[in-house]
């Protein structure tokens, strides 16, 4: 069976530097796939050449076994396919609501269902079980602009799931989350992982989460894969750690 | 205004847009034999094409990604290419254009209200709440407050980019030709219409608020209020300057207008 998700030796260059050398990898439907490194290592540039945010200098990106090089992000997501960002990415004029009824509605109906159906698109008892599922239940009516950091970060990650993607590529997910609301969010994307099926591939720097929550990790630096496998064996590798304490 | 909002686009030539429709319309009658509702009809169609497509794919795009300086003088560029382009092969001196409504007058508890004005108020009025039931209301409408406020977020979330900002320079056109039906027959068909119209719906949009549909109507109001209380109260002579006193005053006291939202942007 083809793997949901492979990168098969991805190269990105900008001006001479390469941010990615060669990298490719496999990604199977149900896995949490950690990638991890140092900054610098080429983690964001490889999602950004995987979403077609950003063109490989060469290599090539297969979903379930077909070329998608050259596709559009609003046809990636059409293709099951989610990401959050490095840095919060919600609309902060809208509510929370509004912002999650907008990450599934282009799924939804046609040109003439957006002018005259309903305003939700049908989507308001999921958009409710999103806000139940990450405790968004009391700021469902706020502006997400006035959210603070983390409750956005979890509106964030909420909206990634609202159009029942696939595959996610979630770009540090715990960047500047405290740590209570930390535990609910690994809790969270462990349970959607398990009974949504869906398939991760996280970028993290906070090594306990990251730890706790994938499946198996990868590990880059200077835009190459340094090592690979369970999380117990990476914790232990050594070129992990010289790469990480540049010994 | 909504050119902002989703494409960053400040068109300085958006006064020269409303004088242009007219236009269309008198050429349509005159050249092609239309009749005048079949004409305006044309004339509206042209400025969707015109105003609206061509604008974007033959000035916006090429030169937004040289940033926004190169597209402001782009646009003041394309002002003067328009209204000496209607002086050298329409006409220069004003043209009459008719009126799709009665232009008697109206007595009203002893005061007299002229019908055009009415018909202006009606049909602006409506056109600001299909705007806003679009804007908020429906689905595209709500995509495209996506795209105006984090394109990149849209896309990934499979919005069509592209195809909500054209929507916005279609809905762009057709207010203007809207406009241009509206205030022509009481203004005549002139080449320097826009002058006085772009420099004013400038101001009115800073003085409200750019990032507001209702700070640009407020705006609007205000300025049309405060300039008739100074031609009959004060003078005259000082009416066109009092949008500018104002302009001046507000972007010292409140930057953001008077109904707009501060916006962070990283640069």
């Amino acid at each position: 069976m083809a793997a949901l998700l492979e990168v098969r030796e991805l190269r990105k260059s900008f001006g001479g530097i390469g941010a990615v050398n060669g990298v490719s990898f496999a990604v199977h439907a149900g896995e949490i796939l950690g990638l991890i490194g140092p900054n610098g290592s080429g983690k964001s540039t490889l999602f950004n050449c995987i979403l077609g945010q950003l063109a490989p200098s060469s290599g090539e990106v297969r979903i379930d076994g077909r070329p998608i090089g050259g596709m559009r992000p609003c046809d990636l997501n059409r293709l099951g396919i989610g990401r959050t960002f490095q840095l919060l990415q919600v609309f902060p004029q809208l509510s929370v609501r509004e912002n999650l009824l907008l990450a599934g509605q282009e799924h939804e109906g046609g040109m003439w269902s957006r002018l005259f159906g309903p305003r939700d698109a049908g989507l308001s008892a999921a958009a409710n079980r999103m806000i139940d599922f990450f405790r968004l239940a009391a700021l469902a009516e706020e502006r997400a602009g006035a959210l603070s950091y983390g409750q956005q970060k979890l509106l964030d990650v909420a909206m990634a799931f609202m159009a029942g993607p696939r595959l996610v590529l979630l770009d540090e997910p715990a960047g500047g989350v405290n740590p209570t609301m930390l535990g609910g969010l690994r809790e969270r994307l462990k349970a959607i992982n398990e009974t949504g099926r869906s398939t991760f591939v996280v970028i993290e720097h906070n090594m306990e989460f990251v730890m706790s929550l994938c499946t198996r990790i990868l590990v880059l630096a200077e835009g190459r894969i340094i090592a690979e496998g369970a999380p117990e064996a990476i914790r232990n590798d050594r070129a992990v750690i010289e790469a990480y304490l540049g010994t | 205004m909504l050119l902002w909002q989703t494409s960053q686009t400040i068109n300085f030539a958006q006064g020269e847009f409303v004088m242009l429709p007219a236009f269309f319309v008198l050429a349509a009658m005159k050249f092609g034999g239309l009749s005048f509702p079949m004409a305006m009809l044309a004339g509206f169609a042209v400025s969707l094409l015109v105003l609206g497509l061509l604008f974007k794919r033959l000035v916006v795009e090429p030169v937004i990604r040289h940033g926004v300086l190169p597209l402001v003088i782009s646009t003041i560029a394309l002002a003067i290419l328009m209204k000496e382009g209607v002086k050298e092969f329409y006409a220069a001196d004003a043209q009459p254009f008719p009126a799709a409504w009665a232009t008697t007058n109206l007595q009203v508890a002893g005061m007299v209200v002229s019908v055009q004005n009415l018909v202006i108020i009606a049909v602006a009025a409506l056109a600001v709440a299909a705007l806003q039931y679009f804007l908020a209301g429906t689905r595209t409408g709500r995509s495209m407050q996506a795209t105006a406020q984090n394109p990149a977020l849209a896309r990934v979330l499979g919005i069509p980019v592209g195809r909500m900002v054209l929507y916005t320079f279609l809905i762009n056109a057709g207010l203007v030709a809207l406009a241009s039906f509206l205030v022509s027959p009481i203004y005549l068909a002139k080449f320097t219409n826009g002058e006085t119209l772009g420099l004013v719906a400038f101001v009115a949009a800073i003085v409200g608020g750019f990032n507001q549909v209702r700070g640009a109507i407020a705006g609007g109001l205000l300025l049309g209020v405060v300039d008739n209380f100074v031609a009959a109260y004060l003078s005259a002579q000082y009416r066109a300057a009092i949008p500018l006193f104002l302009l001046i005053a507000v972007i010292l006291l409140r930057p953001q207008g008077l109904l707009g939202r501060v916006e962070e942007r990283t640069v």
